[in-house]
């Protein structure tokens, strides 16, 4: 009897603590003003959205479901859709440091994404909010710079030379990333800082196939703090490859429309040899035998 | 008399038929005036890109958008799918160490290509290493072979291989002989033994051999790359589909393919020999177009 006493409080003791847990977790989630007021050092583009969405695809997705779409997997407390206002009236210093330290179910992501990356998530969820317009701190009266791409190639060493200019001033320490673009992807050929002439080298391997004219679509991005320039540009680097057709000169189908000529040929030889030999025996026979009854004739 | 009445009767009844004709000619063309001058009306606002045959990127409003007529065009889609795209030779890489059984590249092929869950263009299969007494998962694919058995059993034409390596099956063409079911040593293919699944709302949806949808019973289907998705520059439906990174997909003239999940472009030569890539049954002399990485015992 004791006993059952002693596993009823026990579990009354365990009842209430979850409830208070429960309610613990729906309090709410806060962040300091130094935090909230946190912005991201780079300018959203469709780079960061792509970027943001693969990781979001393949960290977020299966609790916070699609955003907008409100397909969050059911949880108590709920984890909810990105897309919602609940999100979206947040700050992004706010979003950025609760995907950093996340909370109850939600992992940090502290270990997981670097800051550059969390950004690109938080780039992707505000894409679903058309109001949405990125506030840029106070610069105290700093111009953002626009940047100017030079491209190049340095045959002997086979690096490719990229230099930023800011009205034909050389800039350094500006992050430069090249990438060659596929036709599913692009392959990343390094991200570098520019030297103190404004210039970067970036190796290139010279084994790489180019299109028929040795070129490769080089897509080049340079970025320091909110000063962002791209550069789309074909050029000659490697040696022309020459594409073949997977089928071009095989006959690997069996209906004669597709066949070869010198086997439609030396098929139609043979099969006319063939009969053209048992015509000539059969022909043989039959003038063995009129020479025959002639024979008969002549001599009766 | 009576032959003067039963003029009489046919005339007023052309008379009627006339007026009938006459008014709803007029209402029709009304009508469909109307049609044209709401559909400029209304536009809504809401803008997208899209490709221009010539290559060139406009924008349109989202109202303005009608489905193109040639995709609609019977004779435009098999010529479309006997070409194939200049240019290109598709291959796919399958990382064996980091399939974990997730079976979404399956579901994703069947949704795609109106298959019942026990047809399969796809298959993850469990394999089991007698040596080492552990196993692991194999996605099985067509091999897309550049010698394909299946093609030159083929009596009637039906399947085939195309310019950009790709091995696609003509449903229209199919006589159902079963040939290259017996001759694929990969066992790649599957019948259509009874009607496929939601035969009735893909009545009127006219044959694409790309995506080779609709199906027909009594044909043969197959694993098509996802040609259809390829001309639209996206990855086939499996490799997006994979949760885990397993696939890697690209054109080997480039030497560059791209993980369907992290979006990582690598190139294939690299890959194929860090990995000890090795292909199916190559003692067959079939040289298919799917590799596969060795599953590893202290990964994943």
């Amino acid at each position: 009897m004791n006993y059952f006493k002693y596993y009823k409080s026990i579990i009354l003791i365990c009842l209430c603590s979850l409830v208070m847990a429960n309610v613990q977790a729906q309090n709410e989630w806060e962040v300091t003003t130094e935090q909230d007021k946190n912005l991201s050092p780079f300018m959203f583009d469709d780079e960061m959205v792509l970027e943001g969405k693969i990781s979001y695809e393949n960290s977020c997705t299966s609790c916070h479901g699609m955003p907008g779409q409100a397909d969050y997997t059911p949880m108590a407390p709920p984890p909810g859709d990105p897309g919602s206002n609940q999100f979206q009236l947040q700050n992004d210093g706010a979003l950025f440091h609760k995907i950093k330290l996340g909370r109850g179910a939600m992992p940090k992501f502290e270990d997981v994404f670097a800051d550059d990356e969390t950004w690109n998530i938080i780039a992707y969820i505000r894409s679903f909010n058309e109001n949405y317009k990125q506030p840029i701190p106070d610069l105290g009266g700093v111009e953002i710079p626009k940047y100017d791409l030079k491209l190049a190639f340095d045959e002997n060493v086979d690096k490719l030379v990229v230099k930023v200019f800011s009205k034909e001033i050389p800039q350094p320490e500006v992050e430069v990333s090249a990438f060659v673009k596929g036709t599913f992807g692009k392959l990343l050929l390094g991200k570098i800082q520019t030297n103190e002439l404004g210039i970067a080298y970036l190796d290139v391997d010279p084994k790489l196939p180019g299109d028929a004219e040795g070129k490769l679509h080089i897509m080049v991005k340079a970025t320091k703090g909110y000063a962002l320039a791209k550069l789309n540009q074909k050029m000659k680097i490697v040696q022309p490859t020459i594409r073949k057709s997977a089928i071009e000169g095989r006959h690997i189908w069996s209906t004669d429309k597709m066949a070869p000529i010198w086997l439609k040929v030396s098929f139609f030889i043979t099969i006319f040899g063939v009969w053209a030999v048992l015509f000539f025996i059969v022909f043989g026979f039959r003038n063995i035998k009129k020479a025959g009854r002639e024979d008969d004739v002549m001599i009766e | 008399m009576s032959k003067a009445n039963k003029n009489d009767k046919s005339r007023r009844k052309f008379l009627q038929n006339l007026g009938l004709a006459g008014v709803s000619a007029v209402g029709g063309t009304a009508l469909l005036l109307q049609s044209c001058s709401d559909s400029k009306d209304s536009a809504s606002g809401k803008k997208v890109k899209v490709l221009t045959q010539d290559n060139q990127l406009v924008e349109v409003d989202v109202a303005n958008l009608k489905p193109s007529d040639k995709i609609k065009d019977l004779d435009y889609l098999q010529d479309r799918g006997r070409e194939g795209i200049p240019g290109k030779k598709f291959v796919m890489v399958v990382d064996l160490a980091k399939c974990k059984n997730a079976r979404k590249c399956m579901s994703a092929c069947q949704n795609a290509h109106q298959l019942k869950p026990e047809m399969h263009h796809i298959n993850v299969l469990e394999m089991n290493d007698p040596v080492r007494k552990t196993s692991y998962y194999m996605p099985k694919t067509c091999q897309h072979c550049d010698n394909p058995p299946c093609v030159s059993v083929c009596p009637v034409d039906a399947t085939f291989k195309r310019q950009d390596g790709i091995v696609l099956i003509d449903n229209e063409r199919c006589i159902g002989c079963r040939f290259c079911v017996a001759a694929c040593p990969y066992s790649a293919r599957t019948f259509n033994w009874t009607e496929p699944k939601d035969a009735k709302e893909f009545a009127e949806v006219t044959y694409d051999m790309e995506l080779n949808v609709p199906q027909k019973k009594g044909t043969v289907t197959k694993c098509a790359f996802s040609a259809d998705r390829l001309r639209e520059g996206k990855l086939p439906y499996c490799v997006s589909a994979c949760p885990n990174g397993v696939y890697y997909f690209g054109d080997s003239n480039e030497d560059l393919v791209t993980n369907g999940t992290t979006k990582k472009t690598v190139r294939l030569s690299e890959l194929l020999e860090e990995n000890a890539a090795y292909t199916l049954m190559p003692e067959l002399g079939t040289k298919p177009s799917v590799y596969y990485l060795p599953p590893r015992q202290n990964k994943g």
